[in-house]
């Protein structure tokens, strides 16, 4: 009965704290600008993301280590370092897009400007980092974002037509741009495979204590959770093609975008689509100020757990005080979360071989996995994802950033 | 080697400086008059905040002004730019008016002006069919 709960639990959290403004905001320029036709990047990026949490959730169970440890234990700290500065600035910037996305959300639910948001933000941020605990922290701010569930609600009350939505789902040349195009496919992948929910993911079986018993369980949560998740995504995209493609809307500003859900939910479109903002990037920003805690602290081999007093574990509460300060400065000079946003989820694409291929070399490695090491299956799409995303990347963000 | 090198640096600067294409520089009106319009439609229901609706109103008139002042600095020679400029001229004198107007209330006089600024939207999109269509 209890592993019941802990999966519907798992599924529930994974669906309400998948979208984020990274995941929205990219799904839906491609909506906007593209149709339907990016919808294949959203079904590799989630099918990739799928494998790698079910890979993070199964090191940690059967190895009793976090990623980062069993990386730093593998490959050295030298590695390790170098492995920790492109994905800590990475994660920095994403955690700077999401702070922006909950300023931007409370800006259209009052009016007053984003940046006069960034402090009270920032500071209730850290204030849950310093008080919560682990479970209120991962269920608690993803239980609060199932309020996204509306784009789901929308998309389906929009009458999309489905057939065109399945012939989406295989990659196609577009009519237009083609460099914007390969950028936001870039972007989703980016958006969809964020290296941070692995360390976050791994670390957080550990803190809950998972062994081996808990497999079944991880792969419920990685497939159903992920796939729900995923399509929430999916119907980003139907509803910014359906609803701001027509009036030709392409999205440059949040603004533009909070007009997405007023079309299929007339009444309390607007009002679900600033909550979803709110609470998904809520969520999202408290996941990787953890993340990047974790990562620091597992890194240098300093006490570490979100269940701790922070006087128990002060260097790991120094780093999320610290990133969490930093990330709000950008915002209070007024710094647009949208361009922050669109770079980070590119520049993830661009870092994913550092971070996932050392990843693969441990879920083969029969010291950590044994005879759970990875299978052909599990290796070919995740490497596969990885080189698609990163030579996009090196192509589209350089042409992106000129025809800026 | 070294030359190679420093060859790029020139290039990527040229890039950097690309502006954007007329038909992109189109694209964005049309998008900001789509804004608009949709702004509109969501406050004359009711739906949205008269703060959000002044806010991006009031953005989207300053964004079509930044494009439009932009794109009639050189402006492409199959774009008769006395009908653009007027028509942009005539949509963001109605944006204002409907900013004004959502602060009164008045919504039959907002939705006057809406319709108005839809004939021009209108106007617009077929300018920028005929930019996409001779790229």
């Amino acid at each position: 009965m209890k592993k019941i709960l802990q999966i519907t639990l798992g599924i529930v959290t994974s669906i309400g704290g998948f979208l984020e403004i990274g995941s929205v905001m990219t799904a839906a320029q491609a909506g906007a600008e593209f149709g339907y036709q990016l919808l294949w990047a959203l079904l590799l990026g989630t099918l990739c993301l799928i494998f790698l949490v079910e890979m993070s959730g199964r090191l940690a169970a059967v190895s009793r280590h976090t990623v980062v440890d069993a990386m730093r234990e593998r490959f050295g700290f030298p590695f390790f370092f170098i492995v920790l500065v492109g994905i800590v600035l990475v994660a920095f910037m994403v955690l700077v897009a999401e702070l922006g996305g909950i300023a931007y959300g409370m800006q259209i639910l009052t009016g007053i400007g984003f940046p006069w948001w960034a402090i009270p933000i920032s500071l209730t941020v850290w204030l849950l980092m310093w008080k919560g605990s682990f479970s209120l922290i991962e269920n608690g701010a993803s239980l609060l974002g199932l309020v996204t569930i509306s784009f789901m609600v929308a998309a389906i009350r929009l009458r999309p037509e489905w057939s065109s939505v399945g012939s989406a789902m295989l990659p196609s040349m577009p009519h237009g741009d083609k460099a914007r195009y390969g950028f936001l496919a870039v972007s989703i992948l980016g958006a969809s495979i964020s290296p941070y929910l692995m360390y976050f993911y791994s670390s957080g079986a550990i803190e809950e204590k998972w062994d081996r018993t808990y497999l079944p369980i991880n792969r419920f949560i990685a497939g159903f959770g992920m796939t729900f998740g995923g399509v929430l995504s999916m119907a980003v995209l139907i509803v910014a093609a359906l609803a701001l493609r027509p009036q030709g809307i392409q999205l440059d500003t949040f603004p533009q975008a909070a007009l997405m859900l007023t079309t299929a939910l007339p009444k309390y479109g607007f009002y679900f689509f600033a909550l979803s903002m709110v609470f998904a990037c809520f969520g999202a920003a408290l996941e990787i100020s953890l993340a990047i805690a974790y990562f620091f602290a597992q890194g240098f081999g300093w006490n570490w757990s979100q269940n701790l007093k922070p006087s128990k574990n002060a260097r790991f509460a120094f780093v999320y005080t610290l990133i969490i300060l930093l990330a709000g400065i950008p915002l209070v000079l007024g710094i647009d979360p949208i361009k922050v946003t669109m770079m980070s989820m590119a520049l993830t694409s661009a870092t994913l071989p550092i971070a996932i291929v050392p990843f693969l070399f441990l879920m083969n490695d029969p010291i950590f996995l044994g005879k759970h090491r990875n299978g052909w299956i599990s290796n070919s799409v995740v490497a596969i994802v990885i080189v698609i995303s990163f030579v996009l990347a090196l192509i589209s963000i350089p042409l992106e950033i000129a025809g800026a | 080697m070294r030359a190679k090198r420093f060859a790029i640096v020139p290039i990527l600067l040229t890039l950097a400086c690309k502006q954007p294409t007329p038909a992109e520089q189109m694209d964005s009106i049309v998008s900001w008059l789509g804004t608009a319009g949709m702004a509109g439609d969501a406050w004359l229901r009711h739906t949205t905040p008269d703060k959000y609706t002044r806010q991006t109103l009031e953005l989207s008139s300053q964004r079509l002004q930044e494009i439009s002042g932009e794109l009639l600095k050189a402006p492409p020679a199959k774009i008769d730019t006395a009908i653009l400029d007027a028509t942009l001229t005539r949509s963001r004198a109605h944006i204002a008016r409907m900013a004004r107007l959502v602060d009164e209330r008045n919504s039959p006089g907002f939705r006057r002006e809406l319709d108005s600024l839809r004939i021009q939207q209108k106007v617009v999109r077929q300018i920028a069919d005929g930019v996409e269509s001779a790229k």
